[in-house]
């Protein structure tokens, strides 16, 4: 529908009495036509301050925002033609279900027959037609964050905007529901930001995540870019569960190739692999990532170390199991059952390429997966 | 985002003035006006500009008023003292009785738990006169006339409701799963109610308790019918200074500024607690 | 020795009958998980077995005791509350002293002991500190440091990591049955997130309007659920049902998707029933290309989801199905809005009895 831009956009809260908060810091983003982008962060970060922006509810302090090439920050919210569908649920209390979902429909005044179609399609598709005449102050939080949603979608505006839009959801129906929504937008070719905490929606929804921590973008990528190359370690470990494995390691050449090892609480060495030459990383002081899918469990051959399994769970259809190599805590992931438990020995594989090196101070990335093994 | 433009400022501030004086202004006259006799007080037009004089307090203090007809004594001081005794034991008789009725209406819901509750705080909202002069009759058959445990008694009308109100609410915002807790590590239920339910309701008990005391100094219409000379609270007592000579209104004015000021101590030194208490601020688990 | 036995529980409030008929039992060093979906009557049976409600029938035994009607600080229980329900006007130390302090423990001991036990909850060097002062994580560790620090025989645990973040709860569903066992106390655990009740229990107990519904194993509740509520409530994605009828002609079938499956000749009491088969999405077999029993299906959406892909597949006549593939063989599939084609075992279909919601079983003679 359009093209979403954030040129350089911050934001400074100056509460009285107080110290100035900076909200947002120097943010630029741009969205493409019919793209889904997520706002991904703890609370605190700035997703939510960002998210009101655009919507024009909180005054852009630095930079501009452009819908379809027009600047739009200094517009009031009612002149932006974009859709939003708020965390607090925001539904008028007068009205029924029904009359909240096609309020905006309204005053576009369409054919009512139409209006009535596209209300109970979009009901369907959330789930909430059971209550469509019933009034918001009856209904469980979940069916008022989903009729707010319905209110949004329904008007395929230009830009969406959806802070947290299933937070209340039941766990059964998150999966469906999700399905369902990212149809409908891809279908309709909606440009939508979202805001959530839970980075398992960021990444199923997404066709690119914003990471966001105190104001700052920390990175700005496909799903698959933030999980494969995370530009440093904060976003290496918020995204992921279980969260990937992190080392303190130190580096040191060994012949033509570096020997890298990985490091125990008290500094000894708890497992070493062997990598070709690196000079640009050699003597630096760096922490060692691994994602717990891609550590090889019982690999026959050669083992990297022998772990001492801690802990064995079956969730049905994948197993957590978490070792203990020369006193780090380590967790793997795998798609069949491992019959060992607590205190058996397992031999335990960290292949090269699902190796990642961060510098240990400044958290940023060095490397991404480290020659052909 | 809202910018409150410098006319704006100045409206309102002139605005508050006005009504700071509006209410202020009976107080501050009768601080002036007992500094002053009563020739100066009837002057006019009446001036902001005398000889203060401390005359009238130190016929208050000494209890002896001397007037163009002769002297009289005054009993300021025993009413003063009065006041105090009524309102500090009415208090904490109220408290006693009160905090832990609040305490049962929170945590217990029995039937007819509402309807009590409400019978109870209607007592505040019924006209004292209404029940004036059955309750005259009683206390004569009980011989509770002009007695101190007699207004004590009475004066539960006032404190009473007061008391189950503020701290029903205050004992309802604590969480109930706290004093669960605290049960399961095994207390018992008074020890829990000394030592978890009382310690986390202590502001809204401070506050319920001091307002309790506000209203009942405040008091004049049951100690009048109630009590004889001897027992009156300052608020009957200010009554003596019609005399047969003339209005004093010197004394009248001292007597007011003595009355008022232990109670307008309290409230501003307590008026954090009163805020809080009067909106149930929320204590949570 | 069992160390709590509760029989024919039940309980019921103003607004209805919340639980009904309750019996189970657990042993010293069991976990027990209760698992159900929220206003199930979970956290009043926890709190019936701790004394701060009572059953109106049946009774509840602690280590062979009956406490049905004893008090909640005789029962000998300790509890971990949802929201923590942390003593805030005192200090975290005094907070879990205070089960010790009821009973009376000399000082010198009480706080080795609660020394002790706050080393190994990571909470030492914030005892100090008064409740707000402390994160998520520290509170959730300290209400469970006041449950463990008189060696309870019967440890319940409310839901406690519902309120911690996503990360943290990852890291303690690891930590604690470690914990717990080396308490050796029977514990029931009561959680709405079914992972963490098949990493966390022995036996789980799925609780649904008031009654224990299935009572199995954590693999054997995932693999061989009891009815399609129970199906439902295990797995992410949820389970497939899609509604099918079974024939008998020889060898069994059900027809699903409008392709005949074949069953076990097992089903044939069942035959001509209105059946709802489940499949899970891990059992659908999603292709680019046609092969043999495979069906066409649209490809409406791709949302992946850690290592794998969830695939959105529509149906001919609007049937919706889920799928889960491995990240390598989704990125086959782009963004989605194709054809694929849709295969699964017979094997791994579920049936259920469209009527009554169980699962029917093959017959073995």
């Amino acid at each position: 529908m359009a093209q979403l831009v954030l040129d350089s956009v911050s934001k400074t809260y100056r509460p009285r009495g107080k110290e100035p908060v900076q909200a947002v810091k120097r943010v630029s983003l741009d969205v493409k036509d019919g793209e889904i982008v997520a706002l991904l962060g703890s609370s605190g970060c700035g997703k939510t301050s960002m998210l009101r922006m655009i919507a024009g509810f909180e005054d852009v302090t630095e930079g501009a925002i452009r819908i379809g090439g027009k600047e739009i920050h200094t517009l009031p919210p009612a002149q932006r033609d974009v859709a939003m569908a708020f965390e607090g649920y925001s539904l008028y209390p007068p009205l029924k279900v029904r009359e909240n979902i096609g309020f905006a429909l309204l005053r576009e005044r369409g054919a009512s027959a139409d209006i009535e179609k596209r209300v109970k399609h979009i009901a369907e598709l959330l789930e909430i037609t059971d209550i469509l005449d019933r009034y918001p102050t009856v209904i469980s939080a979940g069916q008022q964050q989903r009729t707010s949603l319905a209110r949004a979608l329904i008007r395929r505006a230009p830009v969406s905007l959806l802070d947290e839009p299933m937070s209340q959801l039941e766990p059964q129906l998150r999966a469906i529901l999700r399905a369902r929504l990212k149809d409908y937008l891809i279908e309709h070719k909606m440009t939508t930001v979202f805001v959530t905490h839970d980075q398992t929606e960021a990444i199923a929804l997404a066709d690119r995540i914003a990471v966001m921590e105190k104001g700052e973008l920390q990175q700005f990528g496909t799903p698959a870019e933030i999980k494969q190359s995370p530009s440093n370690l904060f976003v290496a470990s918020f995204i992921g569960e279980p969260p990937m494995n992190i080392f303190d390691a130190a580096i040191a050449p060994e012949g033509n190739a570096t020997s890298i090892s990985g490091l125990g609480p008290s500094g000894q060495p708890a497992f070493r692999l062997k990598a070709p030459a690196a000079e640009a990383i050699n003597g630096k002081r760096v922490r060692l990532g691994i994602r717990p899918h891609l550590i090889e469990i019982g690999a026959n051959g050669s083992a990297d170390a022998t772990g001492k399994v801690i802990t064995n769970h079956w969730l049905g259809d994948q197993s957590h199991i978490c070792f203990e190599i020369g006193g780090c805590s380590v967790v793997g992931v795998t798609d069949k059952p491992i019959g060992a438990r607590a205190g058996d020995e397992l031999p335990v594989r960290f292949p090269l390429r699902a190796v990642h090196l961060f510098d240990a101070e400044s958290g940023r990335a060095l490397a991404h997966g480290l020659g052909q093994r | 985002m809202n910018q409150i433009s410098t006319l704006e400022r100045i409206i309102r501030g002139v605005l508050i003035a006005l009504v700071l004086v509006f209410f202020l202004f009976p107080i501050f006259w009768i601080l002036l006006m007992s500094f002053q006799n009563n020739d100066q007080i009837l002057r006019i037009p009446p001036s902001l500009f005398f000889e203060p004089t401390l005359q009238n307090y130190l016929a208050l203090l000494t209890g002896r008023l001397e007037t163009t007809a002769g002297n009289l004594d005054i009993a300021f001081m025993r009413n003063l003292g009065n006041s105090l005794l009524l309102s500090t034991c009415s208090v904490l008789l109220s408290l006693a009785l009160g905090v832990p009725a609040a305490y049962a209406f929170a945590r217990y819901k029995f039937r007819l738990g509402e309807n009590i509750a409400f019978t109870l705080l209607s007592f505040r909202f019924a006209p004292p006169l209404l029940v004036l002069l059955p309750l005259s009759l009683f206390f004569k058959h009980l011989h509770l006339t002009d007695t101190y445990i007699g207004l004590i008694w009475v004066y539960q009308l006032i404190c009473l409701p007061l008391i189950l109100w503020i701290v029903r609410g205050y004992f309802e915002d604590i969480s109930p799963d706290i004093e669960h807790a605290y049960r399961i590590s095994g207390h018992g239920w008074w020890k829990t109610f000394r030592k978890i339910a009382i310690p986390l309701a202590r502001p809204g008990i401070a506050a319920a308790g001091l307002l309790a005391f506000i209203f009942a100094w405040n008091n004049f219409i049951f100690a009048l019918i109630l009590a004889s000379a001897s027992k009156q609270p300052v608020t009957v007592g200010a009554l003596a200074f019609v005399t047969a000579s003339g209005i004093q209104y010197g004394q009248i004015a001292a007597a007011i500024v003595l009355s008022v000021t232990p109670t307008l101590l309290l409230a501003l030194y307590a008026q954090r607690y009163l805020v809080e208490g009067l909106s149930l601020g929320a204590v949570k688990g | 020795m069992t160390s709590l036995e509760l029989r024919n529980i039940s309980k019921g409030f103003k607004s209805g009958k919340v639980l009904e008929d309750i019996s189970l039992s657990v042993k010293a060093g069991e976990i027990v998980v209760v698992f159900g979906p929220s206003g199930t009557g979970k956290t009043v049976l926890l709190r019936m077995i701790a004394g701060v409600h009572y059953p109106d029938t049946g009774s509840i035994a602690i280590d062979g005791e009956d406490v049905t009607d004893a008090s909640p600080e005789a029962r000998g229980v300790g509890m971990a509350f949802q929201n923590f329900a942390l003593f805030p006007h005192f200090s975290t130390f005094e907070n879990i002293a205070s089960p010790l302090e009821a009973r009376e423990t000399p000082p010198a001991k009480l706080k080795e002991q609660v020394g002790a036990i706050a080393r190994m909850l990571k909470i030492d060097h914030v005892l100090g500190h008064a409740p707000r002062e402390l994160s998520n994580g520290q509170k959730q560790r300290t209400a469970l440091a006041r449950a463990l620090v008189a060696q309870p025989k019967v440890l319940l645990l409310d839901d406690p990591l519902r309120n911690v973040d996503a990360k943290l709860r990852y890291e303690m569903r690891l930590e604690l049955p470690r914990l717990l066992r080396t308490f050796n106390a029977a514990v029931i655990y009561v959680t709405q997130d079914y992972k963490e009740a098949m990493a966390l229990g022995d036996h789980i107990a799925v609780l649904r309007n008031g009654r224990i519904e299935q009572w199995a194993a954590p693999g054997d509740v995932y693999r061989e659920p009891i009815s399609v509520d129970v199906a439902r409530l295990f797995g992410d994605p949820t389970i497939n049902l899609l509604p099918c009828k079974l024939e008998i002609n020889g060898t069994g079938s059900v027809t699903l998707l409008g392709r005949r499956a074949p069953v076990s000749g097992a089903y044939a009491y069942a035959a001509g029933r209105d059946l709802i088969a489940g499949l899970r999405p891990e059992h659908v077999v999603v292709t680019e290309t046609a092969a043999p029993d495979a069906i066409p299906f649209d490809l409406d959406a791709v949302m992946p989801v850690n290592v794998r892909s969830v695939l959105y597949l529509r149906g001919p006549k609007g049937e919706e199905l889920l799928a889960t593939v491995g990240e390598t063989e989704a990125a086959k599939f782009g963004r989605g809005h194709r054809k694929v084609w849709v295969r699964f075992a017979p094997s791994d279909l579920l049936l259920f009895d469209a009527a009554s919601g169980q699962r029917i079983a093959p017959q073995v003679h």
